[in-house]
């Protein structure tokens, strides 16, 4: 248990890969769904950065969590101008509101 | 009740170990404490995001991302990948969050009413992610992993990212330069005032 | 870069930058200025296709190999790396000229046109968007002209799909122009992903996506006997070399509007007329013709069957549509649809070089009808209907007698025995002539050795041995041709039939020895039974038939006659900055049928060195390449195609002058006569209301279905069992306890009922139940990794 190796890693990547699907299934709130999201992100972003420290493919890894930053800035830059949107039109930020397009 | 300490766990907890992760980096694989500091950082991460999935205040949830995603930058820094730390830190927790918590302030007005799921959601939610955690961690702990290569990863340096930025990841990062300058374009489009003459269609008809 | 690629890769720039410079000062330029603006800038960029056409032209073998500089390496993907370049050959300096100069006369033409047209919305001139999404599209097509790489090739691709989204819905306001931009887009759609995906093949399987590159790995990949072209690794019987050119070919048929995309063209009519004849005569369409042409070499014969049904197909239903449609713009839709099919049958049978002469002869006459037709509605206040036309000759003799230039070339109206002829005379008689041969040619008649003489009696292939011959001698080909071509064909003796197929290359190389066709045994039949082939030469000679009759009919019942509404007739008049562009139109339409460019384009076909299905490479000059392919062409029979088709626009043009002749009646009493088969073709062979009820409908029907199982069955059953429990209760409370049986039964109840609702959630279109279903079924398959595998 005292040596830290890439299993540590992973299992605690997958912890907060739960917690993230938990928070985004049952937070009504839109933002907290975003918030799952970020956090589903930092998992696959640690997984990312576990392989390119315990496997052979060098910084690979650390390239992609890069990105995977990029990505997530912009995504919630997007987001939160959605909800924004989305809360001027609908004057509420539940998103079970956002159902209009339901056929 | 009141889950104060919820979010006011995550700060003393990060100072602690953001100072054990200093001298743990250096050390070799099985040194004490460095799984000492692991195992703070992680216990801290998962808990700011079990902190996350309990809180019921979209404030307190921002607040316990924040613990998360210091967490995760501590974990980078024990992964030796100082450059991704200090962006995590920097971007994701100084920037992200911001944009996050700004997101909250500008559309809770409508203080006192709750957002509560229904006692079923919850109970399914919590059935699916148990189930899957569970798959994940037997996946995990029964697979063979390679032994990590002799002599440690290559270090995380500023030089040898850009290096492999610049070259390798060429196109992705070209990419990555247009999908921001489009965000940063498509935000301002989306969050601007709706235009007087865009009347028909932008109301909230159901 | 070369000069020649400078020259080039500048003309496609100078449009660009007109993009951006009208997109940010359009506004404040103003109405005539904007429209100045790009024809400044087509024009530029025309003139310097000239001059690349005018080097290219005077340089010999060596200085073209020499004036192609690339590709240049543009950045990697993993091991793979992706090259650009400008693809430079004579089909590209051929296409480059005709794309700039049918363009720079179609932005004359604009400003003009839209002179007289209100443009406001809203108080706001849109009038520059129009010209920005001009110069956008003609970057875009230029680009893909010059692309040297699929992928390159594939984002103008996008581009001008865009481009036509944008021009097609210029007049947005209307329903039905921002309709028919969104029909055209979303069709183009379909076909792009096939487009897509045989993309992916390609670079699965080939590891390159140039153009060149990934010819040689195809070659090679045959000559190594690659499981690519084995039918039993792919599907349904085809191999993954086929459906990859399939894949590749459904982009071509969703851009060239090709059976079963052909839909959206007759609706892009919506657009202003001018961009008609940019997108959809000229530029546009072709796109997809083009794209075929240049990935012909990774078409395996199979693939190269697809093609050639697809276009017959096309060109029948559309050829029969347009004898109906009485939207002037409508019959050039439907004859442009046709024409493609032409030239995408052409492709298929092997007449490459046939059916590429078509497209450009095909690009001038068609600009120049639609042209005219726009000049016509113009000038008729906006009455497209042409019953309520009639003896406009008087009043437009410009626009009339260019018309009928553009009428008698797509009619192939020719004198067989003096070889005087215009462009369909030409290009669409070699077309059928190669036909001809897959339905009925033998290889072993030996024809070779009369090859010289018959040619020289033959009408159809004279184009260039006369005075008019042009600068640059086809017989420059052969330094090209590389010398695997130059051995006599092997063992054609052993295959039978007609319309086997032949696989030269490899035949005359020595790989055949290497592995003896164990693998290529499924290859060596000729694809598709001996009638289909057949069927591939009957009916379009039929159609080309129907086809003058068609335009003629049009130019009759617009031109001549006698006026049907006067209303339409005193309001008729023409403007010189429009028919001036007509009038060099049709100029070029001659000058396309005789110079410069059929043989241009023949030493295009170089590139076809590589292939190794090249199954008939057509050229009646370029006799050695032909002896080559070991593809002798039976001269004596084509002889007897020139009877058969040679005299069809007379046929046509007099039917339809008898039925026409004398205004509406007789043709009235026609429709009247024929009534199932009018309607049919009035609803266009009732295609947009098939995909109404299938596609919509099938949605449609697919969501009526999960709600009624919802509503029926699954509520059903919960309601069915809650009241099977009560019905138990009531008679179990009589003899039991009743409170504990009725706790149990309301339990079961409930949670029936319960579950009910779980089952209903999914209908309602909450995010967060998606995501909890995802996340589900992701749960579902780690257990299933983590447990269910067997150790």
């Amino acid at each position: 248990m005292l040596t830290i190796g890439l299993t540590h890693y992973l299992v605690l990547a997958a912890a907060l890969l739960c917690c993230g699907l938990y928070v985004m299934t049952t937070k009504r709130n839109a933002v907290g769904i975003l918030i799952g999201a970020e956090l589903v992100l930092n998992a696959a972003a640690l997984n990312l950065v576990a392989f390119a420290r315990y496997g052979a493919g060098g910084l690979d890894g650390q390239v992609a969590t890069l990105f995977v930053i990029v990505l997530a800035a912009a995504e919630a830059a997007i987001a939160i101008a959605i909800f924004v949107n989305y809360y001027r039109v609908l004057a509420t930020i539940d998103a079970d509101r956002g159902d209009t397009l339901k056929g | 009740m009141t889950r104060g300490w919820l979010y006011r766990l995550p700060l003393p907890a990060l100072l602690a170990a953001s100072a054990l992760a200093a001298d743990g980096a250096a050390a070799p694989a099985a040194d004490p404490g460095k799984a000492v500091a692991f195992y703070l950082v992680a216990a801290v991460t998962v808990g700011s995001a079990l902190g996350c999935a309990i809180a019921t205040n979209i404030v307190r949830m921002a607040m316990c991302l924040l613990g998360t995603l210091g967490g995760v930058a501590l974990l980078y820094f024990l992964m030796s990948a100082t450059f991704l730390g200090v962006i995590q830190l920097i971007v994701y927790a100084g920037g992200t969050l911001i944009v996050i918590v700004f997101g909250v302030m500008l559309t809770s007005r409508a203080y006192g009413v709750k957002l509560r799921p229904r006692p079923v959601e919850v109970l399914a939610a919590l059935v699916v992610c148990g189930a899957l955690l569970v798959g994940l961690v037997a996946v995990l702990l029964r697979t063979d992993w390679p032994a990590a290569p002799a002599g440690g990863a290559a270090e995380g340096t500023v030089a040898a990212l850009g290096g492999s930025l610049l070259s390798v990841y060429l196109v992705p990062f070209e990419l990555a330069s247009v999908l921001l300058l489009a965000v940063m374009i498509g935000a301002a489009y989306l969050a601007q005032p709706a235009l007087p003459t865009a009347g028909d269609g932008a109301g909230p008809e159901e | 870069m070369s000069p020649i690629e400078t020259y080039l890769v500048t003309g496609v720039l100078i449009p660009l930058a007109g993009f951006v410079l009208l997109a940010f000062l359009g506004g404040r330029l103003g109405k005539p200025a904007a429209g100045w603006v790009a024809v400044l800038a087509i024009a530029a960029s025309c003139g310097l296709s000239a001059k690349a056409l005018w080097d290219w032209t005077h340089l010999d073998a060596a200085g073209r190999l020499a004036a192609r500089t690339g590709p240049y390496e543009w950045a990697r993907l993993g091991d793979t790396v992706l090259t650009v370049g400008v693809n430079l050959d004579s089909l590209t300096i051929i296409m480059f000229f005709m794309v700039t100069l049918i363009s720079t006369c179609i932005f004359v033409f604009s400003v003009g046109y839209m002179a007289g047209h209100s443009d406001e919305i809203d108080h706001v001139s849109k009038y520059h968007r129009f010209f920005t999404y001009l110069c956008l599209f003609d970057f875009s097509m230029l680009l893909l002209v010059i692309a040297d790489s699929l992928l390159l090739l594939f984002i103008s691709w996008e581009l001008v799909g865009l481009c036509s989204y944008l021009l097609i819905g210029y007049y947005f306001h209307k329903k039905s122009a921002s309709t028919a931009a969104m029909k055209a887009f979303i069709t183009n759609r379909v076909g792009d992903l096939g487009f897509i995906i045989g993309l992916g093949l390609v670079f699965v399987h080939l590891h390159d996506l140039s153009l060149a590159g990934a010819a040689a790995k195809f070659r090679d990949a045959w000559a190594a006997g690659s499981p690519l072209f084995d039918p039993a690794a792919g599907l349904l019987g085809l191999s993954p070399a086929t459906w990859m050119g399939m894949l590749l070919f459904c982009g071509a048929i969703g851009k060239s509007a090709q059976f079963p995309l052909h839909v959206w063209l007759p609706d892009a009519m919506e657009g202003p007329t001018p961009v008609s004849a940019l997108i959809h005569a000229a530029t546009m369409v072709a796109a997809g013709v083009y794209l075929t042409a240049r990935i012909f070499v990774l078409l395996t014969p199979e693939a190269q069957l697809f093609v050639a049904v697809i276009g017959c197909i096309t060109l029948t239903l559309a050829a029969l549509v347009a004898i109906v449609q009485t939207d002037i713009k409508k019959v050039l839709a439907y004859s442009t649809i046709s024409q493609l099919g032409y030239m995408m049958l052409g492709m298929g049978v092997g007449a490459w070089i046939a059916a590429l002469f078509h497209l450009l002869t095909h690009a001038f006459f068609k600009a120049l009808m639609f042209l005219g037709s726009g000049q016509v509605i113009e000038g008729c206040h906006h009455e497209q209907d042409m019953r309520k036309m009639g003896g406009l000759w008087r009043k437009m003799p410009v626009t009339c007698a260019t018309f009928l230039v553009g009428v008698l070339a797509i009619a192939g109206a020719g004198i067989p025995a003096a070889h005087i002829g215009l462009g369909g005379y030409f290009s669409k008689d070699e077309i059928l002539a190669v036909a001809w041969h897959r339905a009925y040619g033998r290889e072993d008649h030996g024809a070779a050795q009369s090859h010289g003489s018959v040619a020289q009696a033959n009408g159809l292939w004279r184009m260039g041995k006369g005075p008019t011959a042009p600068e640059v001698s086809v017989a420059d080909i052969d330094q090209f041709i590389p010398a695997s071509w130059a051995q006599p064909p092997g063992e054609h003796a052993s295959e039978s039939g007609g319309a086997a197929h032949h696989r030269p290359v490899a035949d005359a190389t020595p790989r055949e020895e290497t592995h003896p066709g164990a693998a290529q045994a499924g290859h060596a039949r000729a694809p598709g039974p001996r009638w289909l082939w057949i069927a591939l030469f009957v009916v379009p000679v039929i159609m080309a038939y129907v086809t003058p009759f068609y335009m003629m009919r049009a130019w009759w019942l617009t031109f001549m006659g006698r006026p049907r509404d006067h209303h339409v007739y005193d309001h008729a008049h023409e403007s010189p900055l429009m028919y001036l562009p007509l009038v060099v139109l049709a100029i070029g339409t001659f000058v396309s049928s005789y110079f410069l460019f059929r043989p241009l384009v023949a030493e295009g076909a170089v590139q076809m060195s590589t292939a190794p299905f090249l199954t008939m490479l057509y050229d009646g000059e370029a006799a050695t390449a032909e002896h080559a392919h070991g593809v002798p062409i039976d001269h004596a029979a084509h002889r007897a195609l020139v009877p058969a088709v040679g005299f069809a626009f007379v046929i046509g043009f007099v039917l339809a002058i008898a039925i026409y002749g004398r205004g509406l009646a007789l043709a009235t009493k026609l429709a009247a006569a024929l009534r199932p088969l009018h309607t049919l073709l009035e609803h266009k062979f009732y295609f947009d209301e098939l995909y109404g009820v299938v596609l919509v409908g099938g949605v449609a029907a697919l969501r009526a279905v999960s709600y009624g199982f919802d509503k029926y069955v699954v509520d059903g059953l919960v309601n069915l069992s809650g009241l099977l429990t009560r019905v138990a209760s009531w008679f179990s409370g009589v003899i039991l306890d009743q409170g504990l049986v009725d706790g149990l039964v309301n339990g079961v109840g409930r949670v029936t009922y319960a579950l009910g609702g779980l089952v209903r959630r999914p209908q309602v279109g909450r995010v967060r139940n998606y995501i909890l279903f995802a996340a589900g079924s992701v749960a579902v398959v780690v257990l299933w990794a983590a447990f269910g595998r067997v150790k």
